[in-house]
């Protein structure tokens, strides 16, 4: 049934009588009739894969909006980043490209490389977290007792469920003084919040995050054909062997692949920190996403917040390309 | 001790391979450990929530977990007047964007999956790059292009939030509808159905639980989204609850048992359609009786 996807046949421009339905879409007759062209070859499907206009009406209104509020933004945004734009005042009407200046400021800027840190540590303590916790989770489920897998996954996903505002306030009421964590702990007036607030914002996202590492991992360590670890065992591997020797291993693409989405979503997760902290106290837990945002609406420099937010775009097409060389050695 | 336990071992294990009883104690024993730590971990998990739960219904409420003087007043208190405005901003920001969102999403997958597109394998590769961009980035120019046309308000907000989830939406719908059977498409066509009724009455029911899917991770992106209303939306009335949660905070005069009940409520229709978007998928495929043989 299937037809080979030669070019050939995909620019042929044969007509198609099974195509009678398509026939209102305007070009799709004359491009049809031109003659002179490849000729199908006898036995082809002369339905498939050829292009219809009709095609481009479908992706017409996707395209458009991608176009307009994604892709042109983001050029706008590296051209602002080179600007001298601001929020308010004489800037805001009048401004112009500036060339290399916000980039000599941006060089000479100490908030902005202890921002650039304070991401790093952010986003590997929430990696580290995320997928430690979520690989034990995910692991003890299999052994626990229905009841209390239920009961504990049931936590574990409604605390990844809930939306960055209500899983911020939670961790705020939690960590501030007098909160939760410090009644239990017998530190009751001690603001965790306040004196380890890159700890507390990087807890609360592994906190908001784990739920989604241990369903992707349940699933893959069901995949695991049960007789590798059987077989193993029988060998008197131990379980740490077992454990180094098999799952991990049979598992790493889906870690590598969690890996990098909980790197994208930990950067989109302006509003965790941002609901707990706005990036303080001082600038302790003004992470780059928030530092942009300071810049551009609270200080007015529009232009500047760019910039740091351009460099939020590199930092994470890093990120990308190093998942991209991890996941090509495997194969 | 040990006497008592080791007959019953063997039968708790979950592999019924005969194993000597010093080992079936051992594999017990570490069963009692597993679920010891898993039992940690909920707690673990549970702890930041308590205070929500319990603030909520205090009348008395502060930062501290305590007992709670039990009252309903908080929620009453969060569904009236500006509160309950700000909910209704929320419904009709995330219904807008998810009915745009999918709808052009739909549509295009539709034509990614079925039709011959020059450059497809780039193209999608492209959607896919740009569900990965951070919104951080593009709250500023989008805001200046917002500011420039006057648009910086609920709707507008709506339409970007719709573009920020579109590319994911692609991508799910499009792999759901991979998964229909070209045959019962092509039979339909057969029949001479044009392709909006192939897209209305076949393709479409077929894949309704992607479209779900997908309308629901929508509706749950622009419900939690925090950084794109607070920046897109200049008209205090036209906030939703996010924002409308974190002004809380900065009053003078905090009222928390309110912070606590409107933080519950803002999560549980994030809640219910989780729940509802698992059944989808779990309920999910059942397709292959709809080609015979």
């Amino acid at each position: 049934m299937k037809a080979p996807r030669t070019p050939m046949t995909a620019r042929a421009g044969t007509p198609a009588p099974a195509e009678a339905g398509a026939g209102h879409w305007p070009g799709t007759v004359p491009a049809a009739e031109a003659p002179g062209r490849l000729a199908v070859p006898e036995g082809r499907r002369r339905d498939a894969e050829r292009f219809q206009w009709g095609s481009l009406a479908l992706l017409a209104p996707a395209a458009a909006l991608l176009v307009v509020l994604f892709i042109i933004p983001v050029v706008y945004a590296f051209y602002l980043g080179f600007t001298n734009l601001q929020l308010v005042g004489i800037n805001a009407v009048d401004w112009h490209f500036t060339g290399a200046e916000n980039l000599r400021r941006l060089a000479g800027d100490h908030v902005f490389s202890y921002s650039v840190e304070l991401t790093l540590v952010f986003i590997a303590g929430s990696i580290v977290g995320v997928v430690v916790i979520g690989l034990a989770l995910a692991m003890l489920m299999q052994v626990a007792l229905a009841p209390l897998r239920i009961l504990a996954g049931g936590i574990v996903v409604v605390a990844w469920m809930m939306p960055a505002i209500t899983a911020g306030m939670t961790w705020y009421a939690s960590t501030t003084a007098r909160g939760t964590f410090g009644t239990l702990m017998g530190l009751a007036n001690s603001d965790f919040l306040h004196s380890e607030p890159m700890l507390i914002v990087t807890l609360a996202n592994i906190w908001s995050q784990t739920g989604f590492a241990m369903m992707v991992f349940g699933a893959a360590l069901r995949n695991i054909p049960r007789d590798i670890l059987e077989s193993a065992q029988i060998e008197n591997a131990s379980r740490l062997q077992r454990f180094a020797r098999i799952t991990l291993p049979l598992l790493r693409p889906t870690i590598v692949t969690t890996v990098l989405l909980i790197t994208l979503i930990s950067l989109a997760n302006f509003g965790l920190i941002y609901v707990m902290t706005q990036g303080g106290p001082g600038n302790a837990t003004s992470i780059l996403p928030i530092y942009s945002y300071q810049q551009a609406f609270q200080f007015n420099n529009l232009a500047y917040g760019a910039l740091v937010g351009n460099t939020l775009v590199i930092l994470c097409a890093i990120f990308g390309a190093i998942y991209v060389r991890v996941s090509m050695r495997r194969a | 001790m040990a006497a008592s336990a080791a007959p019953v071992a063997p039968a708790r294990l979950p592999a019924d391979m005969p194993l000597p009883n010093r080992a079936g104690l051992r594999a017990l024993s570490g069963q009692a450990i597993a679920n010891a730590l898993l039992a940690i971990f909920g707690v673990l998990f549970l702890l930041p929530m308590l205070w929500l739960v319990f603030a909520s219904v205090d009348a008395r409420a502060s930062w501290s977990i305590e007992v709670p003087h039990l009252t309903a007043a908080n929620f009453a208190d969060v569904l009236s007047g500006s509160n309950l405005q700000s909910i209704i901003n929320s419904i009709v920001m995330s219904g807008v964007s998810t009915v745009i969102a999918t709808v052009c999403g739909a549509l295009a997958a539709y034509a990614l999956s079925r039709r011959h597109i020059a450059w497809k394998g780039p193209l999608l590769l492209a959607v896919l790059f740009l569900s990965g961009v951070p919104l951080a980035i593009l709250v500023i120019p989008v805001f200046q292009m917002y500011s420039a046309i006057g648009w910086l308000s609920l709707l507008p907000c709506a339409l970007f939030l719709a573009v920020t989830s579109l590319p994911f939406e692609i991508y799910l719908i499009k792999n759901f509808i991979d998964a229909v059977p070209r045959d019962v498409e092509e039979a339909a066509r057969m029949e001479r159905a044009s392709t909006f009724q192939i897209l209305t009455r076949v393709v479409g029911p077929l894949a309704l639980p992607g479209i779900g899917a997908a309308a629901i991770y929508g509706f749950v992106t622009a419900w939690g989204s925090f950084l794109v209303p607070l920046v897109l939306i200049t008209d205090p009335t036209q906030q939703p609850g996010s924002i409308a949660i974190f002004g809380f905070i900065g009053n003078a005069y905090v009222r928390y048992g309110d912070i606590a009940a409107f933080s519950l409520i803002y999560a549980v229709p994030i809640l219910l359609l989780y729940t509802l978007s698992s059944r989808l998928f779990r309920g999910g495929f059942v397709l292959s009786g709809a080609v015979k043989g």
